[in-house]
């Protein structure tokens, strides 16, 4: 060996040796979990959507911007609350009475709420959950800002107190019929914290939570320091938390695992690898349900996915010039065919709304079926005549495009079609959305709509980088310069965080509707639509009124929900009133819920919930509520 | 020796200089991004109920203190500098209190065992086969490995990786295509950890190995093929030295200098990351955690992968050119 051969060999030598101490001190220093075997049979697989957390050590999920993971198994197996709002049908009834042992209790001006809470459950680490753990939740996070829910709790309580150890009772600064929708989960919920554990800690907002105290029937049993997977193992006591009186969680383990990649996913479900997955793109769901018989998705055939309460739309700058005609807008809707949008953003895998409601869970129950006669029967004036703009057959047609390529999986039953396919839609109606335009004021010069003021009708719409909405922003684009406006589609990364909140675009297709799913309450969303809350241009929009838009109709409505109680049949009436300002005054063009293809595998757990036989749980896996599936798991080998 | 001395100092104080410009640069770059981190946070918190503009206020206030963000640019600048010089860069934005340096310092280790291990195996593998099909021109086993080279070489390395993922995931399944270690596998420096670590490992770096090989191979052949008309080799030859010396001795030896350099310039890219790996094999690494931090506004986790970064490619410059004239005899120490 020569000098140069040793200058390199030790170089070389040493910088792997570098590499591979500090891989194996960065672990060390994060986590050392135990060595265990998971038994297949005793182990449900469940993909978490999210990607590794940024912070993997950190379970405190009550400090703003942490860095938490919580759905990986954290906010749906550890934490718990008072109630739950299932998006689907639920067990016993959309409405859990978890934490609480009843529902919540208002006085007549809804100033002061009184909860119940159960008695006889226990923190995994033994100590008796009682009204002291909410009391010092609330008050903790009031005295602390920079958590999740301080600033909710500073603005709405006055006090809270422990009345007995299982009663508490808070005082609200004004009245809020909703105030108690801010313990319970939806997607999630202001968490109960464990005040025997964090009144020993000097710093809330520094400390860890690791491993966390669980309220939930899972206890922390190891985790990737990197992110990648956690595991969960059930609790001998878990008969002594609240989930107990809808039965006893089936699987021993419970991995949730971070797998970026959707072909990754499809094939760790094919391998069997994975029990649920919580996403895939339309094409790879088709594709799975092809090559894995014991692999299906939320309806047994097309079109698979699981409506979400999530209503994907396109939302008009209601503060742009441009929109601030409800002629407009309305001529804009004409000019979309909804067959084409499904086809390309679903591959025809679409749950249709033309109606400011997502149509999943108890809403076409409530809101879809019934209005459907008037919706057949409204009429729009164009300025030039009065047309019946309303087809009730748009998701059959749907159904029927797909039927040659999906055959037998696509549903003949009419019911079952509107289930799975929406209702109907607006007919496309090139020459209507014309008369629209030309009677407010635009003129047409040869295939380009020109304003009132002579400039071209052009905007930008912009979307998000990938996936369904970026296929809906970009066909929406398209048919829009077909009939004559000019418009850009532009992917947007930043849509949610500044785009929208700061008011700098002209359309998007994005959300501004969010529902319980579950009940027909709409305040879920509604109540961020107050003309109180609507930003200045160029000021930041409080969430969800992305389009700023106001109506003294709507701030009507929305006072009358303030002061009716959650479980009034006025909340329905209101909702139906709601839905028809919307179909007047169009600020928004509703589309289609936003379907999300989840999978699960049967090979190794039965009995989770269907769309057809028992939608008694939203099978998407990130929602906290997701929980309640364990409870009505059975495995297949014993 | 002296004019070495002074040639290492000079350099040393370039490195400094270097290095302090890089930093700063990386610095008001990290603070020019148009994203905000208090408002990603507040995008994702307020989201989840009802918030009113008051709320959003009050929580916009305080995370704006507690970020440190509410001084002056040039006051974060020197604070910044007074803690770099201590290794400390501040507390993560997006992973808020838990310091920049403690995150990366988490992926650092994966992407540095991943990228390194196969860039020397291309590196290697590429100079020794470009080397010979260099020398031996008429050779019809080295030729079929240059039309394989070639036609390897354009592929994007995100179609070789979902190859090797269709064929070792679902095809013949032998290989784990996700995660850096199996789950009931304790991390320590155990033979069974690093087994499995390096069992997690084999298909992404058989990937970029892959994709990385070709240019190895290509840019050697180039080289030798310019060597081997030199006199001194022709010479050898006609001297009657001993063939397998000529090549290893005397043509790759001499045709391997600029490899060198662009072995010391492909090592400092590491830093970068490679997303697309860590997305296809659910590996961990620096790119995800880089992507994250840009898109959430984290500006102290950017600077922390940016300092890094900047510090360990000038220091390998800086050794590179300390090693050059002991390597090679025709650079000179002034």
């Amino acid at each position: 060996m020569d000098r140069r051969d040793f200058l390199l060999g030790t170089t070389a030598v040493g910088a792997l040796l570098a590499a591979g101490n500090g891989l194996a001190f960065a672990q060390d220093a994060a986590v050392a979990p135990p060595i265990t075997d998971f038994p297949r049979e005793q182990t449900l697989i469940i993909n978490n959507p999210d990607a590794p957390p940024t912070n993997p050590d950190m379970f405190n999920l009550w400090v703003a911007g942490a860095g938490v993971s919580a759905p990986n198994g954290l906010h749906q197996l550890s934490t718990d609350t008072l109630w739950f709002i299932d998006p689907d049908a639920g067990l016993d009834g959309s409405l859990y009475n978890q934490l609480a042992s009843e529902p919540w209790q208002y006085n007549d001006d809804f100033t002061e709420m009184v909860v119940k809470l159960r008695q006889g459950i226990l923190w995994s680490d033994g100590v008796e959950f009682t009204a002291d753990d909410v009391v010092y939740t609330v008050e903790t996070q009031m005295n602390t800002p920079g958590m999740v829910w301080s600033a909710p709790f500073a603005q709405n309580v006055a006090s809270v107190e422990a009345v007995d150890n299982y009663t508490v009772k808070f005082s609200l600064k004004q009245a809020n019929s909703r105030f108690h929708s801010l313990f319970s989960v939806r997607w999630n919920g202001a968490w109960i914290m464990p005040k025997h554990v964090f009144e020993k800690v000097d710093d809330v907002l520094a400390y860890d939570f690791n491993p966390p105290v669980s309220l939930g029937p899972y206890t922390l049993n190891s985790y990737d320091p990197n992110g990648y997977w956690y595991i969960w193992e059930k609790r001998p006591d878990w008969g002594k938390t609240a989930i107990a009186p809808y039965g006893e969680p089936a699987p021993q383990y419970v991995i949730y695992r971070s797998i970026p990649s959707t072909d990754s996913r499809l094939i760790e479900m094919v391998n069997g690898n994975l029990d649920m997955i919580h996403d895939l793109t339309p094409e790879g769901m088709f594709s799975l349900v092809q090559q894995s018989p014991t692999s299906r998705g939320w309806f047994p055939g097309f079109p698979y996915a699981h409506p979400d309460p999530t209503l994907p739309m396109v939302i008009f700058n209601n503060q742009d010039e441009k929109f601030q005609d409800k002629r407009v807008r309305w001529a804009l809707a004409l000019m979309l065919d909804a067959r084409a949008i499904s086809m390309a953003s679903y591959r025809g895998a679409a749950t249709l709304s033309a109606i400011a409601i997502p149509p999943t869970g108890t809403h076409p129950r409530d809101y879809h079926g019934p209005l459907q006669d008037w919706l057949i029967g409204y009429e729009l004036d164009t300025g030039t005549r009065t047309i019946n703009p309303y087809d009730p057959t748009v998701g059959l047609q749907v159904a029927d495009m797909v039927r040659p390529q999906f055959g037998e999986a696509v549903p003949t039953d009419e019911a079952a079609i509107r289930t799975a396919f929406g209702y109907g839609w607006w007919k496309q109606d090139i020459e209507a959305a014309g008369e629209l335009l030309t009677a407010a004021g635009f003129t047409k010069q040869g295939d380009q709509w020109m304003t009132p003021g002579g400039e071209p009708f052009t905007f930008t719409i912009r979307t998000q980088p990938e996936g369904v909405m970026n296929r809906f922003g970009t066909m929406a684009a398209q048919q829009w310069s077909q009939a004559g406006v000019r418009v850009t589609p532009e992917a947007d990364p930043q849509l949610f965080q500044q785009t929208l909140p700061l008011g700098t675009y002209e359309a998007a297709t994005a959300w501004s509707i969010e529902t319980w799913g579950g009940d027909p309450d709409l305040s879920f969303f509604l109540e961020s639509w107050h003309s109180g809350y609507v930003a200045q241009p160029g000021d930041r929009q409080t969430p969800r009124n992305w389009q700023r838009w106001q109506d003294e109709r709507l701030d009507a409505i929305i006072e009358e929900v303030r002061k009716t109680e959650f479980t009034s049949p006025r909340n329905l009436e209101l909702g139906h009133e709601f839905v028809k300002l919307m179909v007047d005054e169009m600020p928004v063009i509703p589309m289609m819920s936003f379907n999300v293809f989840s999978a699960y595998d049967t090979r190794y757990w039965t009995g989770f919930p269907t769309a057809e036989e028992r939608p008694y749980a939203n099978i998407v896996t990130n929602w906290a509520n997701s929980k309640y599936i364990l409870t009505q798991l059975k495995p297949t080998q014993q | 020796m002296k004019s070495y001395l002074f040639f290492v100092l000079r350099r040393l104080a370039q490195l400094i200089a270097v290095i302090f410009a890089g930093v700063t640069a990386a610095f008001f770059i990290a603070h020019l991004s148009p994203v905000s981190p208090v408002e990603s946070i507040i995008g994702r918190v307020s989201g989840q109920s009802s918030y009113s503009p008051e709320a959003v206020e009050a929580l916009r206030q305080t995370l704006t203190e507690l970020f440190g963000l509410d001084v002056p640019l040039h006051e974060q600048y020197f604070n910044f500098l007074g803690r770099l010089i201590v290794g400390d860069l501040g507390p993560s934005l997006i992973a808020f209190p838990t310091p920049a340096m403690r995150i990366v310092a988490l992926a650092l280790p994966w992407t540095l065992g991943l990228m390194v291990v196969q860039i020397l195996i291309a590196w290697f593998i590429g100079n020794i086969f470009g080397g010979l099909a260099g020398y031996y021109q008429n050779s019809r086993s080295l030729k079929a490995v240059g039309v394989v080279a070639i036609a390897i070489q354009p592929i994007p390395y995100y179609i070789v990786a979902f190859l090797i993922v269709i064929v070792f995931g679902y095809l013949w399944p032998v290989l784990p295509i996700s995660g850096g270690f199996a789950m009931n596998v304790r991390p320590s420096f155990t033979p069974e950890f690093i087994f499995s670590v390096l069992h997690h490992a084999l298909l992404p770096t058989l990937a970029l190995v892959i994709s990385g090989i070709g240019t190895w191979f290509l840019g050697m052949r180039a080289l030798v093929s310019n060597v081997v008309t030199e006199d001194y080799v022709t010479y050898a030859e006609l001297a009657g030295v001993d063939q397998r010396r000529i090549v290893t001795s005397y043509v790759i030896r001499n045709a391997m200098v600029p490899q060198l350099t662009a072995l010391a310039m492909a090592l400092g890219l590491i830093f970068s990351g490679t997303v697309i790996t860590e997305q296809v094999f659910a590996y961990p690494g620096l790119g995800s955690l880089l992507v994250r931090a840009v898109n959430g506004g984290d500006s102290a986790v950017v600077l922390a992968v940016s300092c890094v970064a900047v510090i360990a490619v000038a220091t390998a410059i800086f050794i590179i050119d300390m090693i050059h004239p002991l390597l090679d005899p025709r650079v000179k120490a002034e």
